[in-house]
This record gives structure tokens, sequence and C-alpha cells, in this order.
């Protein structure tokens, strides 16, 4: 194999799939990068076992072939080359070793055969449609959030993407809030089974979705998911698990409205936790006529209250949030006011964004 | 098959079975005999570990012939006079062990009444009793068991080792010597003789037969635990958390006098030592636990080695406060084990650079230049830590106090401090990541636990009856942040969390729970899971060591460990100071 590709190119085409790449691997060659040139692209190609990104680069092929390195050390590599350079990737003759040139710098990779790289047979996808990078950005943008890290609940560590009546929805949970976005659902998106896209795939879609044009490919089975993102396509497993019925947890009768400019909120619960230690803050919401005090109390260290001016008509009520959470969901909400819908201290709480249609929150109080 | 009723030997035989499993056991019964007919010295010899031979001689009240006659006989006891099993003061109480013995080896007694002139023999073999024959002995009686066993093959397929059967004898009879320091102990197994002379009852006493059962360490490494609560006294000693060991064999725990290895009582001496102790680690400790035998049960376990308290969580809290106070005494004590073990490490060195040194042997220079280099490199190649240390001033208040005035911080890692009598050297980040989660630990008991309340109830499915312990406790749980209730057959719903803990894994911190629970009956992986995130927390905001400290700050934090409880050792059960007393330190210098 030997290939010509500029700089810029490959440190790009290399910054995305390098990602993939797991930092510790206990296989060898899940650490090396595929490399494959043909007579006028490069394709890349990385996987990690659950997921597997392939991009291809124009690069000007002088000898067909492929081969495959260590996919950290090659993007470093690149990464510290002159810009502008050309370089020239060249594999041995016995194909043990992979010589990357640019002007003056030589360096010599160990490689290791293509016929050992990995394939994530992605199988037979059973539905495909096209959907605005923007709408899907939203989706994920809005939900990612409330994506669970614990790993014994593997069936929450990702974002449920299912078609419910002519809408595609995202929902994701953590057992202690819960986000959902939704859009119209896209030609070819009806009738999908509803599948869980675990967190790695979600950022790296994210991560990729800017350069990828107007529209994304996407095409799943009920084992698989693929993303075309530009000149990089995305394969991957999907969670194997039953999304929880998120249907029962958010509520439809809280009747105690609260109208809260988002920005002032935001920084209120922001300074008022500043007082609080590290974990578990709470910050206490009192609310009356027209009035909401937010305080939060550390008995180690003092306490923080703030007054604001509120929407709010319903009988008094106090109530204790986690100051993370509430600045989480705060975040996500695109207008400028937010609109809380409460019930009691011990309720789930239902946050809407007044402007973004679609989009809900819910948070679980905390008791302090 | 027609039900009939068993003869005689063969329900000896099972009987025997229960009471004596192993040597250890027969020498067990053996010896408490003798401490109940009020012997004063005791003798044990063994040999095979103990199925061979195993041979107890008292100085007690002996036996005429006709107690002789009767004592291997079933149910035949001279210590349980009413027939209240409620009010047991002797550690015999069945008329069950000798008879036991007799079935399963070949048993001889001979004993002397005391005031009496003729000592008499006693032989049972296979549960054939002999007759009562004359036999020369000066006092008190002399049991011989030959041949355990002999008789149930099965059993003996079971013994272990030599080696290991001689050490459970030797772990009995320990056990038996702590509880009784008036009684002096001889035990002679194969070569070895171990002793344990005859000792006082008061504390001095206690501690002295505690230092012969443990070893020489313990007299300096351990506090005294005296509480008492409601007609409950534990007294003892307790060994200090740097003095831990790996297994727990070193626990003595005592009901009445009896040794037991209760529940209870371990579970509250795991309580006592809760964070003083990093898992994997166990406290040494004698206690001994006094009450009015009505309010116990002895009688629930064929070896004694259980017993039922009428009132668990009264005994349970009184141990566990008892232990937590003697260990808390603030900063007063961390274990000596560290300056004997720098005294023992630092004899005069005998470096051969030194000691022709400056006598001056000017041995001409021979090394060629490229070494000399080299050894320029080598100086250099010291470790790098800062060693100039930070004078601070010294103020006689100072001095007074049990951890001394900061005199120096050296490595920019420990204090050295002067105190009257020696001085204290303190690991910077060990002793201030203590002084904060202890901090912390005050906190989180003083105001509450915030809960996340949960979106999604968790369902943990559990045995029903680990379903009942949980509920039984959900009150204290509810405390500790964990609100759960029951949900149908065999299940908790668990509505809310700590938040301290975050996004946890409900199934796991229940299941954890409820294991627990079973075994110790109290919330304690509940509590520490907590305290160990506040010692995470605590670790993030201590002193780490390389840190300069200022003369003042040194002085803070020396006064701060006085006042902190536990002061003594960092959340990992590492001292976070030695102290070296002036007597050491000429120790070190060879001036005593
Ligand atoms: N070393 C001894 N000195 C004097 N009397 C003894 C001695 N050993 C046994 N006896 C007498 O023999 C009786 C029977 O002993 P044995 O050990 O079988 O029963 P126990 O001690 O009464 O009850 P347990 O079965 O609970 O041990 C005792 O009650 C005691 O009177
Ligand atoms: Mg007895």
């Amino acid at each position: 194999m030997k290939v010509t590709i500029e700089r810029a190119q490959l440190a790009k085409s290399l910054a995305h799939v390098h990602r993939v790449v797991e930092r510790r691997n206990t296989i060898p060659i899940l650490a090396n990068v595929l490399l494959r040139a043909g007579k006028s692209s490069v394709e890349l190609k990385a996987t990690d076992l659950d997921l597997e990104i392939v991009e291809t680069a124009p690069g000007e092929g002088k000898t067909t072939g492929s081969t495959t390195v260590p996919a950290h050390m090659i993007y470093d590599i690149v990464r510290k080359l002159p810009e502008g350079a050309q370089v020239e990737l060249q594999s041995a003759s016995d194909g043990a070793q992979l010589q990357v040139r640019a002007g003056r710098s030589k360096f010599t990779l160990q490689a290791l055969p293509e016929t050992d790289f990995p394939d994530l047979a992605a199988g037979e996808m059973t539905h495909s449609f096209n959907i605005a990078s923007a709408d899907l950005k939203r989706l994920i943008d809005r939900t990612q959030f409330a994506i669970s890290t614990e790993e014994t609940r593997y069936y929450l560590n990702g974002i449920y993407l299912h078609a419910i009546d002519d809408k595609l929805r995202a929902v994701a949970t953590d057992g202690h809030r819960l986000a959902q976005a939704e859009i119209k659902a896209p030609k070819g998106a009806k009738g999908m089974p509803g599948v869980i896209v675990p967190r790695k795939t979600v950022a790296e879609v994210q991560r990729l979705i800017d350069d990828a044009g107007e529209e994304v490919k996407v095409e799943l089975s009920a084992t698989k998911i693929r993303f075309s993102l530009g000149n990089a396509v995305l394969t991957s497993k999907l969670i194997d698990g039953t999304f929880p019925d998120y249907g029962r947890v958010i509520p439809a009768g809280n009747d105690k409205t609260l109208v809260v400019d988002k920005s002032e909120f935001m920084s209120a619960v922001d300074r008022v936790s500043t007082v609080s230690s590290e974990r578990g803050r709470a910050v206490k919401l009192a609310l009356t006529d027209g009035k909401l005090t937010l305080s939060v109390i550390n008995p180690d260290s003092g306490s923080a209250t703030e007054e604001l001016e509120v929407e709010y008509g319903a009988e008094a009520l106090d109530i204790g949030f986690n100051g993370r959470y509430l600045l989480d969901i705060l975040q996500q909400i695109e207008g400028e006011k937010a609109r809380l819908k409460l019930a009691d201290p011990g309720s789930p709480t239902l946050i809407e964004d007044m402007e973004a249609a679609g989009a809900l929150y819910v948070l679980m109080p905390m008791r302090v | 098959m027609p039900v009939r009723q068993l003869p005689e030997n063969v329900v000896n035989r099972i009987a025997a079975g229960e009471v004596i499993e192993r040597p250890a056991s027969a020498v067990k019964e053996l010896v408490e005999n003798a401490i109940d007919a009020g012997a004063t010295r005791v003798e044990v010899v063994i040999s095979g570990g103990g199925r061979e031979l195993i041979r107890v001689s008292d100085n007690g009240s002996g036996m005429n012939s006709e107690d002789l006659a009767l004592c291997v006989e079933r149910h035949a006891t001279s210590k349980l006079d009413s027939e209240d099993l409620l009010n047991i003061s002797t550690l015999g109480f069945r008329g069950e062990a000798l008879p036991s013995i007799g079935a399963a080896a070949r048993l001889s007694i001979v004993s002397r009444a005391r005031g009496s002139d003729a000592a008499h023999e006693v032989r049972v073999e296979g549960g054939e009793k002999s007759t009562i024959r004359p036999a020369a002995l000066s006092e008190g009686t002399r049991v011989e068991v030959r041949d355990l066993f002999y008789a149930t093959p099965a059993r003996l397929k079971f013994l272990k080792s030599e080696q290991a059967e001689t050490a459970a004898v030797i772990d009995v009879i320990r056990r038996l010597a702590l509880a009784r320091p008036d009684v002096a102990f001889t035990i002679a197994a194969n070569e070895r003789v171990i002793q344990y002379p005859l000792r006082g009852t008061d504390e001095a006493g206690r501690a002295a037969r505690l230092a012969d059962v443990i070893g020489g360490d313990a007299h300096a490494n351990t506090v005294p635990v005296d509480a008492a609560r409601e007609g409950v006294r534990v007294r003892g000693l307790a060994g200090l958390p740097t003095f831990s060991k790996a297994n727990s064999l070193s626990q003595y725990l005592f009901v009445n006098g009896r040794p037991v290895r209760d529940k209870v009582l371990m579970g509250a001496m795991r309580g006592g030592y809760a964070d003083l102790l990093h898992s994997g680690r166990y406290p040494v400790a004698a206690l001994f636990i006094e009450l009015d035998p009505r309010e116990v049960d002895v009688n629930v376990h064929p070896a004694k080695a259980e017993v039922r308290f009428r009132d668990p969580s009264l005994v349970r809290g009184l141990v566990v406060r008892a232990l937590q106070d003697a260990l808390s005494g603030g900063a007063r004590r961390s274990a000596t084990t560290g300056a004997d073990r720098l005294v023992s490490f630092a004899r005069p060195q005998s470096a051969p650079g030194y000691s022709s040194g400056w006598r001056g042997s000017s041995a001409p220079y021979r090394g060629g230049l490229a070494e000399a280099a080299q050894a320029a490199f080598e100086t250099i190649a010291q470790p790098s830590a800062d060693a100039r240390a930070n004078l601070a001033p010294v103020l006689q208040a100072d001095l007074e106090r049990p951890l001394g005035a900061a005199r120096a911080q050296l490595h920019e890692t420990y204090i050295v401090a002067q105190t009257v009598d020696g001085l204290v050297i303190v690991d910077q980040h060990a002793a201030h990541e203590r002084i904060v989660y202890e901090k912390l630990k005050r906190a989180l008991n003083e105001n509450g636990i915030s809960t996340q309340i949960l979106l999604v109830p968790a369902v943990v499915e559990l045995d029903d009856s680990d379903v009942a312990a949980l509920v039984a406790r959900a009150g204290e749980l509810a405390k500790l942040g964990l609100v759960l209730e029951p949900f149908g057959q065999g299940a908790v719903l668990v509505r809310e969390t700590p938040a301290l803990l975050g996004e946890t894994d409900a199934q796991n911190l229940v299941r954890d729970l409820a294991e627990h629970i079973a075994e110790w009956d109290d919330a304690l992986p509940l509590e520490r899971n907590l305290l160990a995130i506040a010692s995470r927390i605590s670790c993030h905001g201590s002193i780490r060591a390389g840190r300069r400290l200022k003369p003042e700050e040194m002085n803070a934090l020396l006064r701060e460990m006085e006042r902190t409880e536990n002061a003594g050792q960092c959340n990992h059960g590492r001292p976070t100071y030695v102290e070296l007393k002036l007597f050491d330190i000429e120790k070190l210098f060879g001036r005593r």
C-alpha cells in the first residue's frame, strides 16, 4: 500500500475515528486504525466491537492495499506534522510496518494485518430515513444530559429513540430526572422499532454532526443502527433491553404553575449553591404569591437566600431540588422563560420549554 | 421398620457427636470441669493433636467414690441444684460432657475428694463403665482421654491435621485462660509447653493475662473498656486500631466468664471499630460481658459457643458505645508499635565509610576519574524532597500538650513536635484527613441526610425473611436516607436514596444491606457507604503531603488532632503519628 494524502484531511479523519478506539485495550488489534488505500481515496476504520466508524478521505493511491497501525499514535504524529504537508503512507513489503513520511520527517510504525481486524457485521437494516441534521442534533442535545451512568441499569445507559404517532421522540432518564424531545417523524421512520442508542454512540454522533451537511441518513434494525454523517459512517450495536414505560412518570395533573425567567433562575440557583458542599446539594424553593425564595443551608459553612419575582398564583409551597439537576434542565430551555408545573414536595415536577414544543423534563424533588 | 427405643450406648454416641466434635471440644469440657471444681491450677497434656491422648489434671475439689461412679452417667451433674435452667453460674450444667467423652473414647478419671485420704479411679470404654477401684493421686482430679473417636471412625475422617487440631486445643485454653486470670494454666503439646502464671482478677491482672495470651505488645496497645447499663456490664481490653490483625482469631468474647463466639457480640465489635479499621483488618480485644444469668440463655448451642440475650439490642448498644468511648480517647494514644519498631531498626550502623571516618585514615584515593564523576552524580540523584526544616517558636503551654509544640516540618510531609518527655512525628496528610473525616461524620449525624426521591421507585426482590428484617428496620434506614417499604410477596420498594450517594444502584445497596442485617443485625454497610463518600471528599480537602506549612499551621493541626476523636489513625487505619519517648531515644543511642 502506498498513498499520499493531505495532512489536514488525514488529521481531521483520524480525529474522528481515533475517538472510537478505547485507550486501554486488551486486544491489540482494537487499538489500531485500519487504513485502506483506493485509487483516489483512503478509508479509515476503527472499532471497539460495539461501535464502528468508517471515514473516507480523498488521497492519491499509488499502490492500493491496506494495513492497521496504532490509532492514537498515528493521530498524534499527523497532528504534529507541519501544516500544508503532504503525507505519504507506505507499508513495508512484508506488511509488518507502515512508513509515514512528510517533508523531512519519517516514522515507522508497527503494523498488524487487516485480516485480523474485526468487522461489526451490520446485517439487514429494516428501516431507513433521512433526518435534518439540526433535528437530530436537537433530539440529542436536549436529552443527552439525563442518560444514566449506572451500569447495572444498562437499559438506561442510552437514548430511547422511537416513533410515536407522527413524531420521532428521544427520551433519557437516570431515575432521578427525565428528558424528552421530539420532532415530526421523517418519512420512513414510522413503524420503526423503539431502540436504545448507547451513550458513546450518541456522543460520537453529536461530535460528527456539525460536519455532516444538511441531512443525516439513519438506518436501523432491531439490533443495530447506522448513521451516515457526511464522510463518516457510524455503525453501532443497540442496547439490548427494555426501556421503562416512561409515560407513567410524566405527571399530568400538576396544578401549581410557576413561570420564571430562565437566566435569572439559573444565576440564582448557581449563586445560592455556592455555599453548599460538593455532592447532593439541595436548593430549597419557597413559593408564595408572585415570589420565589431560593435557599441553601450548609451547616458547615453558612447559608444563602435569594428572592425572585415570578408568575405564581397557587397556594404556597416549599420544595427541594438537587441544584445541579435544576441547572442541567434549565440549560436545555431554548426560550426565555421556563414553566414549572408542581404538585407537592414529594412528587415529580414537570418543566416545560415555553418556546420549543415537544421538549419536556421531569425532575424528582429531594427531601431535605 | 418398627419404632423402637435406641439402646443406651447408641444414644450416648449420638449425643457425644454433638458435644464432642473434635479434640478441642473435649479439652474444653474437661478444663471447664476443672474450673467449676474450683481449681487454681490446671495442667493439660495432649499428644497427636489430642487424638492419642488428652490429660487434664487439676487441684480442685475432687470427687469421692460415689460421685465418681455417678459422674460418667448421663445427666448426672452436681451443678444444677434447683431445676432452674435460667440461673446458671457454672460453666457446666448438663451432666453431658463426661458420658459423651466416655462414649467416644477410652476414659479414665482418677480423683481424690478434698479432705479425704484416698483416691479412686473409674474407667469408661465404649460406653461401658468399670467398677470403682482405689488409685493413687495427691489431690484434685486427673482425667485421661485416649484414642478419641476410636468408636466412631466416621468422626475421625473429619479431623484436620495434627497441627490444626493442636492449634484448636490451644485456642480453647487461651480463651478459658483469659476468662480466669486467677487460675494458672500449663499446656504441653508435643514438644511445646505454654504457661500462664497465676494473675489477679483486677484490671492489672486481666491485662497481664491478656499479655500472656496475645503477646508482649498487648499491654501497651490496648485501652481498658468499662461500661455498664441497666444491669449489663462490659469490661475488658480493646486493642488500638493500629494494633489490628488480619483475622478474627484475636477477638475474645465472654459472657459471664464463658467464652463465646456470638454473632450479636461480634457484630457489636465490628460496630465499635466501624470506621477505624478498613476491611480485612480485625481488632484485638478481650471483652467480658456480665449480666444477670436470667437475662441470657446459654443453653442454645451444643458446645455452648452461642448464647441468646433476652435483650440483644441493649447488649449490642452497650458494647458498641463502650468500644467507641474507649477508642476515641482523642489523640491520646496511637500504637506504640511504631516507636518500638523504629527503635529495633535503628541499631547503630556500621557504615564502612564512617567507621574509620574522621579519625583520619587517609587512604589514598585510587578510583579513576570516571568513577569520581559517577559519584558526583549519585549525590545529585538523592531524593530531592525539600529537607529544609521550617522552624517554629516554642511556647511552654504547647510543650505540655499531649502532642507537644511543633518544632519543624521535614520533607514537607512530617511535622516534628516536642513534648515534655519525648517527641512526636506527625504524618500531616493522614492527620488532616482524619480530622476532616470526623467532622463530616459529625455533620452527617447532626444534620441528617437529604434524600433524592426516585422517579421510578426500584423494586428489589429478596427472601421473605430479608424483607421482614429490612422492613423492621425501615425507620432506622430512613434516618440514613434510604426509604423503603414492603412490596407484595418477597420484594421491597425503594422510594428514596441518600442524595450523597448520587445515582446509586439501589438493588445492590439493598441486597448488601439485607445480607448484612441477617448476619449482624445492624445497618453498617449503608452507614459505611455514606462515610466512605464523606471520606473521599475529605481526602480531597485534606492537606496533601508535600505542602509547606507555616509554624502556626502546624501547631493548629496538632491542637485540632488533640480535640478530634480517633485522631490516632487515618481513615485507612494507618497511624497518623508516632511518639518517641525520651526513653526510646535513649535506647536508640544505647544509653539504656
Ligand atoms: N475435674 C473435676 N473435679 C471435680 N468434679 C468434677 C470434675 N469433672 C467432673 N466433675 C463432676 O462430674 C459431674 C459431671 O461432669 P460433666 O462435665 O459430665 O457435667 P457438667 O459439668 O455438670 O455439665 P456439662 O455437661 O454442661 O459440662 C460434674 O457435675 C461434677 O460434679
Ligand atoms: Mg462439664
